[in-house]
C-alpha cells in the first residue's frame, strides 16, 4: 500500500473530512471561476470589438484639446498643416501595411447626372437643384490600387485602377461609380465633364451666382460598386446606409493632383473676386496649401497601441493619432468596469482559498498528528508522506473544481446580465466627433459590445480555470505542510 | 551482536545544569534472545529505546546494528528496514483495517516482501492470533490486546529480526499480557529475533532470557 493508495484510501475513509473540504473548495472555486469566466469574457469581447472596428488609423486635430483650450488660448494658437513628408515618414513605419493620403472637393456638372436614390431614380423623379449644385465628390488619391478597394470598402467591378505615372503627374483619369455609368451611359474609356464654379455671394441680395468656372475633363478608367450594398439591415440601419449609399456613388476617384490642381483654381479665382479676403490672405501671408488626410493600414489590430506610441513624438502639437480601435474605449464601458470588478474579486477570492484552505488543511493535519508520526516511525519518508496529504487534497480538489467549473460559469452569466444591465442605464452619450477615419470601420455601438459580451464554456477558460484553481490549492496545501516536516516521531509515538 | 550501544548519553538541559537520563551507557542485544529493560516511570528507558529505534539521536555515543552505526545507515532507513517497533498505545491508523495497517510498512520497507502482501498480512495477522473477519475490521473495533497483536503483526511486516517493544502490555489485562509475552518468547526462541522489551512488571522481566536494570543513568545486567 503505497503512499498514493494511502491517500485515496484515506479520502474513502474519512468521508466527511473530505466534504468538508469538498464544500470550502466548491463555494471558492465558485468565486474563482465567476470571475475567470467574466474576465475571459471581456478579454474576448475587446479582441472581437477591435478586429471588427479594423486597423486603420489617421492623424488628425485633437478636437478635445482645442475644446478644453480657453477662448484667449484658442485665438492665440496657430495650428500647423500636416506636412506631406511627415506623411510618407509615418506611412514608412513598420506596423503600416499601405497608406494614402487624400484630398477632396466637391464639384457639379451640366452634363453628368447624379445618383440620387433606388426610390427616386425608379420614380423617375430627378432632384433638380437651383443652377448647378455640387453633387460630386471627388475623392483624391495618392495610392494607385486605391485603399477603399483594398479595404473592401468598395469594389472595383469593371475596368482597372490607376496606373502610379498617373497619380504621379495627375492625369485626367477616374474611377466611378457603375450606378452613375449606367445612368450616364458611360464605357470605360469614355469622357464626362465636370464643372468647377466659382460662387459669388451678394450681400445685399443675399444671392450666390456663379461668377466664374472652368470645365474638368475626365477618362472613365474604372466602375465600382459599394462593398456593403448587399448586407441585410434593420429598417432603421437600412436608411441610414441608403443615404450613405448615394454619398459614395457620387464619389469619383481621381489623382490628388486634380483636386490640387482646382482647388488651387478657385482659390485663386475667388481673391479675385473678393478683395477683403485677398487682403486678408495677402496680409497674413497665407497661401493656398493642399490640406491632406492620412489614412494608415496597419498590419493587425493589436498593432495599433505601439503605432500610436511611435507615431505621437514625431506630430505637431495639437495633433493626435486616431485608431480605430479607439472607439471601444468609449462604448465598452460597461464590458470594462465588469472586467475590472472581476479581477479585483479574483484576486481577492484566491487570496481567501489559500488563507482558508491552508487553515483547514492544517487543522486536518493536526488532528491526523498522530497517524503521521505512524509513518515516520515506521521509516517513511517525510517527502512521500507530504505526498500522501498532496494527493488527499489535491484529489478533493479535482472533484471540487470540476463542479464549480460549470456551476461558477453559470453564475458568472447571471451576474454578467445584472451587471450589463446596470451599468447600461448609468452610461452617459460621451461627445462624439467626426473623424476622417469612421468610413474605415465598422460602426459599433454601446450595444454591439454587450450583444458580443458572452460567458462561455471554452477550451481556454477550462484550462485557466484549471491551472488557476489548483495552483491555488497547490500553493494552500503545501504552507501547512511545513508542519509535517517539523514533525518529532518520538514526540508523538511515545 | 545484533545491536549494540556504546558510551551513550543522553540529557535534557535545566538551566546551566544537565540532568543525564543516560550516562556513558553500554549494552548489547544478540538474535535468539528475549530481553527486557526493567526500570521505574522516569528512569529513561523509554528514552534508551527511542535512541534503539532512532526515534531520538544521543547527545553522544553511538547505536551499532550488526557492528555499523545506525547514524550512518540513516534513522529513517534503519526504522524502514532493520527494526519493529511496537508502543504501549499500540499506534496504528484508526480509519485502516488491521489488514491495512499491516499492509503500510510493507510498502514503506525496501526489504524483500513476496509479491502478495495481502496474504502474507493475513497469514501474519493469523499466526499473532488475529482471525480473518477480524483483520478486515477497521481497527478502533478491536479490543486492546486485539490492537496490540495488529500492533506486533505490523512489526513483524517488515522481516526484520530486531523487535524493540515500549511497555507492550502497559494496557492490557494480566491475561492478555501473558499472551502478548508467550508471542515475543516465540519470535525470540523459535524464529530468531531479536526482542527488547522495555517494562516496569518484574513479572515480564522474569521470563526473560536477560533483564537489564536502568537506574539513575545506568543500565545493569542481570541473568
Amino acid at each position: 500500500m503505497n503512499f498514493i493508495k494511502r491517500g485515496l484510501l484515506s479520502i474513502t475513509r474519512k468521508k466527511g473530512k473530505a466534504l468538508i473540504l469538498l464544500a470550502v473548495i466548491f463555494i471558492l472555486g465558485n468565486v474563482i471561476s465567476g470571475s475567470i469566466s467574466i474576465q475571459q469574457a471581456t478579454g474576448n469581447v475587446e479582441k472581437n470589438i477591435k478586429e471588427k472596428l479594423g486597423a486603420a488609423a489617421t492623424v488628425e486635430l485633437d478636437y478635445k484639446a482645442l475644446e478644453n483650450m480657453d477662448e484667449e488660448e484658442q485665438m492665440s494658437i496657430e495650428i500647423a498643416d500636416l506636412d506631406l513628408e511627415l506623411i510618407k515618414q509615418i506611412g514608412e513605419i513598420s506596423y503600416v501595411k499601405y497608406y494614402d493620403y487624400n484630398m477632396s472637393t466637391w464639384l457639379g456638372s451640366e452634363s453628368l447626372q447624379s445618383y440620387q436614390g433606388e426610390e427616386m431614380d425608379d420614380a423617375g423623379v430627378e432632384v433638380v437643384a437651383d443652377g448647378m449644385s455640387p453633387d460630386f465628390m471627388l475623392k483624391g488619391i495618392n495610392y494607385a490600387p486605391v485603399l477603399d478597394f483594398e479595404e473592401g470598402i468598395g469594389n472595383l467591378v469593371e475596368g482597372r485602377i490607376f496606373e502610379s505615372q498617373e497619380v504621379e503627374n495627375g492625369s485626367s483619369v477616374a474611377i466611378i461609380s457603375k450606378k452613375i455609368a449606367e445612368k450616364n451611359d458611360l464605357q470605360i474609356g469614355d469622357n464626362f465633364t465636370l464643372t468647377n464654379s466659382v460662387m459669388d455671394y451678394d450681400e445685399t441680395t443675399g444671392e450666390e451666382k456663379v461668377a466664374t468656372s472652368r470645365d474638368v475633363v475626365l477618362e472613365v478608367i474604372g466602375l465600382f460598386e459599394p462593398a456593403s450594398a448587399n448586407v441585410e439591415q434593420s429598417e432603421e440601419d437600412a436608411e441610414m446606409l441608403d443615404f450613405m449609399d448615394i454619398d459614395y456613388q457620387n464619389t469619383i476617384y481621381v489623382p490628388n493632383e486634380i483636386i490640387s490642381n482646382e482647388s488651387r483654381y478657385q482659390s485663386e479665382e475667388y481673391m479675385k473676386i473678393d478683395e477683403e479676403y485677398a487682403e486678408m490672405v495677402e496680409a497674413e501671408g497665407t497661401d493656398y496649401s493642399d490640406i491632406y488626410t492620412p489614412i494608415f493600414v496597419l498590419k493587425s489590430p493589436e498593432d495599433s497601441v505601439a503605432f500610436e506610441e511611435e507615431v505621437q513624438p514625431l506630430l505637431p502639437e495639437l495633433y493626435k493619432v486616431t485608431n480605430a480601435g479607439d472607439q471601444y474605449d468609449s462604448i465598452a464601458a460597461p464590458v470594462e468596469s465588469m472586467s475590472k470588478l472581476a479581477g479585483y474579486v479574483l484576486i481577492v477570492a484566491v487570496s481567501a482559498t489559500v488563507l482558508i484552505i491552508g487553515l483547514v488543511v492544517l487543522l486536518f493535519l493536526r488532528d491526523r498528528k498522530h497517524e503521521l508520526g505512524i509513518y515516520l516511525s515506521l521509516g517513511e519518508q517525510r517527502a512521500r508522506v507530504v505526498g500522501q496529504i498532496l494527493i488527499e487534497v489535491m484529489v478533493v480538489a479535482v472533484i471540487g473544481i470540476t463542479l464549480s467549473l460549470f456551476s461558477g460559469n453559470f453564475l458568472a452569466q447571471g451576474i454578467s446580465n445584472t451587471l450589463l444591465n446596470a451599468e447600461d442605464t448609468q452610461m452617459e452619450d460621451d461627445m462624439m466627433y467626426y473623424s476622417e477615419l469612421q468610413a474605415y470601420q465598422n460602426n459599433i455601438t454601446t450595444d454591439d459590445v454587450v450583444e458580443s459580451y458572452e460567458v462561455r464554456l471554452d477550451s481556454s477558460y477550462i484550462l485557466m480555470f484549471y491551472l488557476i484553481g489548483l495552483l491555488t490549492i497547490l500553493v494552500s496545501t503545501i504552507i501547512p505542510l511545513v508542519y509535517i516536516v517539523r514533525l518529532n516521531p518520538k514526540k508523538i509515538m511515545m | 551482536m545484533i545491536l549494540e550501544a556504546k558510551d551513550l548519553n543522553y540529557f535534557y538541559q535545566d538551566g546551566d545544569r544537565r540532568r543525564y537520563v543516560l550516562k556513558n551507557t553500554n549494552v548489547g542485544f544478540e538474535k535468539g534472545k528475549f530481553y527486557t529493560i526493567l526500570g521505574q516511570s522516569g528512569s529513561g528507558k523509554t528514552t534508551l529505546l527511542s535512541l534503539l529505534s532512532a526515534l531520538d539521536s544521543p547527545h553522544s555515543g553511538t547505536v551499532l546494528f550488526n557492528e555499523k552505526d545506525i547514524k550512518q545507515i540513516g534513522y529513517e532507513k534503519y526504522r524502514r528496514n532493520n527494526v519493529g517497533i511496537i508502543f504501549q498505545s499500540y499506534n496504528l491508523i484508526p480509519s485502516f483495517t488491521a489488514v491495512e495497517n499491516v499492509l503500510v510498512p510493507m510498502s514503506i520497507t525496501e526489504n524483500e516482501i513476496p509479491e502478495d502482501q495481502k496474504s502474507v498480512a493475513y497469514n501474519l495477522l493469523d499466526y499473532i492470533g488475529i482471525v480473518k473477519s477480524k483483520a478486515d475490521r477497521t481497527v478502533n473495533k478491536l479490543s486492546g490486546g486485539e490492537q496490540q497483536r495488529v500492533a506486533i503483526a505490523r512489526a513483524l511486516a517488515t522481516n526484520v529480526e530486531l523487535i524493540l517493544a515500549d511497555e507492550p502490555t502497559g494496557n492490557l489485562d494480566e491475561e492478555m499480557e501473558q499472551e502478548i509475552i508467550d508471542i515475543f518468547k516465540k519470535l525470540a526462541h523459535d524464529h530468531d529475533k531479536c526482542v527488547v522489551v522495555v517494562t516496569h512488571s518484574n513479572e515480564i522481566a522474569e521470563q526473560s532470557d536477560q533483564t537489564f536494570t536502568l537506574q539513575k543513568g545506568n543500565l545493569t545486567a542481570y541473568e
